[in-house]
C-alpha cells in the first residue's frame, strides 16, 4: 500500500510542479551557498584568518551556511502545509475510500521529499560548475577543492532531506488523522 | 467561518467604518450577541491569535523560518561588533588620549593575532607648531614566550610595563612582578584586556624595530579647537584627513590623521571601529547571513500568501459589511505576532550558537548590541511582510471573493 501511496503522490506531484518552484529555489540557494562554502574551504578560511580568530569565524561561517538551508527547507514545509490545506477534500475521499493513513501520509510527503531532493541537487550543481566554470574563467582566485565540494554536496542533500521530512510529517499525519467526513465537509 | 470572524460581523453596524471602535452606533446588537471585552487593539490581538491558533503549524513553520534567519543575522552582527569593540581598543590604545595621530606612508595595519595595530614603516619627519608636544611610538610584533603579542613602546615610565590582561595571562606574569623585554628589566603592571605589552620606547626598539608612528597633542589652551588637523598640515608640511577610511599616498610624506571631529554624527573612532565590522559583514559570513534573511523574508511573504488564499472567502464576507481596511489590520497584527515571536527565538537561539561555536568571538554586550541592530529593522519586514499579500487581495471586489472556492 505503501508503494501505492508514493506512486499516487509522484502523480500528484507532477499535477502540482508549479506550486514547488519557490521551495526548490530557497531550498536551492541554501544549498549552492553550503556547497560553496565547503568547496572553496581554503578561500574562506584565508578570509576568515584575515579578520583573525580564523578557526571560530570559519567554523561561523559553516553554521551560519547550514542555517540558510534550514531557512530554505523551511518554505518546502510551508508549501507541504498548502498543499493539505487544499487537498483536505481528496484526503478525505481517500479516507472515505477505506485507504489507510500510512499511504495516505506517504503520498503526502513525496512532495516536500522531492522538492527538498530537486532543490539541494540543484543548488550543488549549480555551485560546483559555477566554481570550476569561474576558476577556469580566472574570475575565481582558487580553484574548488573536490573534498570539500563532494562534502558539501552530500551534506546539504542530507540536511535537506531530513529537515524537509522532519518539517513536513507532523502536519501530513494530522492531516491523515482527520476523520474523513470531517475533511469532506470542510476541505477545499 | 470562525468564531472571532462571526463576533468581528456581529459588531458591525451597518454603514459603520470602524465596527472594532468601542463607541455604540445605531443598529447595534449588542443586546442579543455579548461584546467582547477589551479595546480595539485587544480584539485585533484576539483575532489574530484566533487564526495563527487555527493554522499552528504554518504558525510554528513560519516562525521557524524567520527565527532561523535573524539567528543567523544576529550571529554575524555579534561577531562584527566585537570585532568593531577590537578597532575601538586598538586605537584608544594607540591614542592614549592625543588628538592627532601622525602614520608613516606605508601605512598602518591590525594584526589579528596580536590584536593590535601595527606601522608598516617609519614615522615621517614631523615639525610641530611651538607649544605642541609629539610622542614616537614603535609598534610590532612580538614573538615572545607565551606567543605573539603586541609590542608599543611609547611614553610609559621607565623602568615599568604595561600589560593588558590577555598579555599578562600569556606571559605567565603578574603586577608587581618583572619581565624582561630588549635587554630591559621591567616591572609589570596589568591594564585593560588585550595582548598588548606597552613600554618604553627604548625597550621596544630592540625587539621590534623603529616601525610606529607619531602621537601629537597642542597646548592645554589649544584643545577644544576643531581644526588641530589643519594647524599640524601647515606647521609640518603634511597632509591630514578626518577619515579613517583615507589611507596614506604611497612613496608619500605620511598623513595626519585628526580624531577630534565628527563626520555625519559619528566620531573618528566611531568610524574607525565601522571599517572593522565592515570587514565582517563585507565577508562570506555577511553575505551568507544577508541570504538567510531574504529567504527568511520570502517564507514569511510564502506564508501570508497560503493564509490569504486559504481565506479569501472569509475576508470577501469582511469587505462586504464595510470592513476591507480592517483586513490589513488583522494581518498587520498577525505579522508583527510572527516577527515578534521570530525574533525573540532567533535571538536566544544566536546566543545559544554564539556560546557553543564561537566563544571567543563573542559577549554577552556584543550579543544584546547585535540583537538590538536586528530589532530595529525587523519592524519594516513585518509590515511589508503583512503589506503584500493584504494589497493583493484587496485589489479585488468582495464578490470576486465570495464567489471563487477558497
Amino acid at each position: 500500500m505503501i508503494t501505492r501511496g508514493l506512486s499516487y503522490g509522484l502523480l500528484s506531484a507532477r499535477r502540482r510542479a508549479r506550486d514547488l518552484i519557490l521551495p526548490v529555489i530557497t531550498t536551492a540557494t541554501g544549498a549552492f551557498l553550503l556547497v560553496q562554502v565547503l568547496s572553496l574551504a581554503g578561500s574562506v578560511r584565508r578570509q576568515a584568518a584575515s579578520l583573525g580568530n580564523g578557526a571560530e569565524v570559519y567554523r561561523a561561517v559553516l553554521l551560519i551556511s547550514v542555517v540558510v538551508l534550514l531557512v530554505g527547507v523551511v518554505e518546502v514545509a510551508v508549501c507541504a502545509t498548502r498543499t493539505i490545506s487544499q487537498r483536505t477534500r481528496e484526503i478525505g475521499v481517500l479516507g472515505a475510500a477505506g485507504v489507510r493513513r500510512a499511504p495516505v501520509v506517504a503520498a503526502l510527503l513525496v512532495e516536500p521529499v522531492l522538492a527538498a531532493l530537486a532543490g539541494a541537487v540543484t543548488g550543488s550543481v549549480i555551485a560546483v560548475v559555477g566554481g570550476v566554470a569561474a576558476s577556469a574563467a580566472g574570475l575565481s582566485s582558487s580553484a574548488p577543492d573536490a573534498a570539500g565540494a563532494a562534502a558539501g554536496v552530500i551534506l546539504a542533500i542530507a540536511v535537506s532531506l531530513i529537515a524537509s521530512l522532519l518539517t513536513s510529517a507532523l502536519p501530513t499525519w494530522r492531516a491523515a488523522s482527520v476523520p474523513p467526513i470531517r475533511s469532506l465537509s470542510s476541505g477545499g | 467561518m470562525d468564531r472571532a470572524t462571526i463576533s468581528a460581523d456581529h459588531a458591525a453596524p451597518p454603514g459603520r467604518a470602524d465596527p472594532l471602535g468601542d463607541q455604540a452606533g445605531p443598529g447595534r446588537q449588542s443586546a442579543t450577541v455579548p461584546r467582547p471585552p477589551g479595546g480595539t487593539g485587544g480584539r485585533l490581538l484576539r483575532f489574530a491569535l484566533a487564526n495563527i491558533t487555527r493554522r499552528r503549524e504554518r504558525f510554528v513553520l513560519s516562525t521557524a523560518g524567520i527565527g532561523l534567519a535573524v539567528m543567523a543575522v544576529i550571529v554575524v552582527r555579534t561577531i562584527s561588533v566585537g570585532f568593531a569593540s577590537s578597532g575601538s581598543a586598538s586605537l584608544a590604545d594607540v591614542l592614549h588620549g592625543n588628538p592627532l595621530w601622525v602614520v608613516p606612508a606605508d601605512g598602518v595595519r591590525y594584526d589579528p593575532g596580536a590584536g593590535t595595530l601595527i606601522a608598516k614603516g617609519v614615522p615621517p619627519a614631523l615639525r610641530v607648531p611651538a607649544g605642541w608636544h609629539a610622542q614616537r611610538a614603535v609598534s610590532g610584533v612580538w614573538d615572545s614566550p607565551g606567543g605573539k603579542l603586541g609590542l608599543l613602546g611609547t611614553t610609559v615610565p621607565g623602568g615599568h610595563a604595561v600589560l593588558g590582561s590577555a598579555a599578562a595571562r600569556a606571559l605567565r606574569t603578574q603586577p608587581g612582578r618583572t619581565v624582561t623585554i630588549g635587554g630591559h628589566r621591567l616591572t609589570v603592571s596589568v591594564s585593560g584586556t588585550g595582548k598588548l605589552v606597552s613600554v618604553p620606547v627604548a625597550a621596544a626598539e630592540p625587539v621590534i624595530g623603529t616601525h610606529g608612528w607619531w602621537t601629537v597633542a597642542p597646548p592645554a589652551a589649544d584643545r577644544g579647537r576643531t581644526d588641530l588637523g589643519q594647524l599640524l598640515a601647515r606647521a609640518s608640511g603634511l597632509p591630514w584627513a578626518s577619515d579613517p577610511a583615507r589611507h596614506p599616498a604611497p612613496g608619500g610624506p605620511g598623513l595626519i590623521y585628526d580624531t577630534t571631529g565628527t563626520s555625519a554624527g559619528l566620531t573618528f573612532a566611531q568610524r574607525f571601529s565601522a571599517l572593522f565590522s565592515g570587514r565582517v559583514t563585507s565577508s562570506a559570513l555577511g553575505l551568507v547571513s544577508t541570504v538567510g534573511l531574504i529567504l527568511g523574508f520570502v517564507i514569511a511573504v510564502s506564508s501570508f500568501l497560503a493564509s490569504v488564499q486559504e481565506r479569501r472567502r472569509e475576508f470577501g464576507i469582511m469587505s462586504s459589511i464595510g470592513l476591507a481596511d480592517e483586513v490589513l489590520y488583522f494581518f498587520l497584527v498577525e505579522s508583527g505576532i510572527v516577527f515578534l515571536v521570530a525574533y525573540l527565538a532567533g535571538a536566544l537561539a544566536a546566543g545559544a550558537a554564539l556560546a557553543l561555536v564561537v566563544p571567543g568571538l563573542a559577549s554577552l554586550g556584543s550579543w544584546l548590541q547585535a540583537s538590538g541592530i536586528v530589532a530595529a529593522y525587523l519592524p519594516a519586514m513585518a509590515i511589508i511582510g503583512a503589506l503584500v499579500p493584504v494589497h493583493r487581495l484587496l485589489q479585488q471586489r468582495p464578490v470576486a471573493l465570495l464567489a471563487e472556492t477558497s
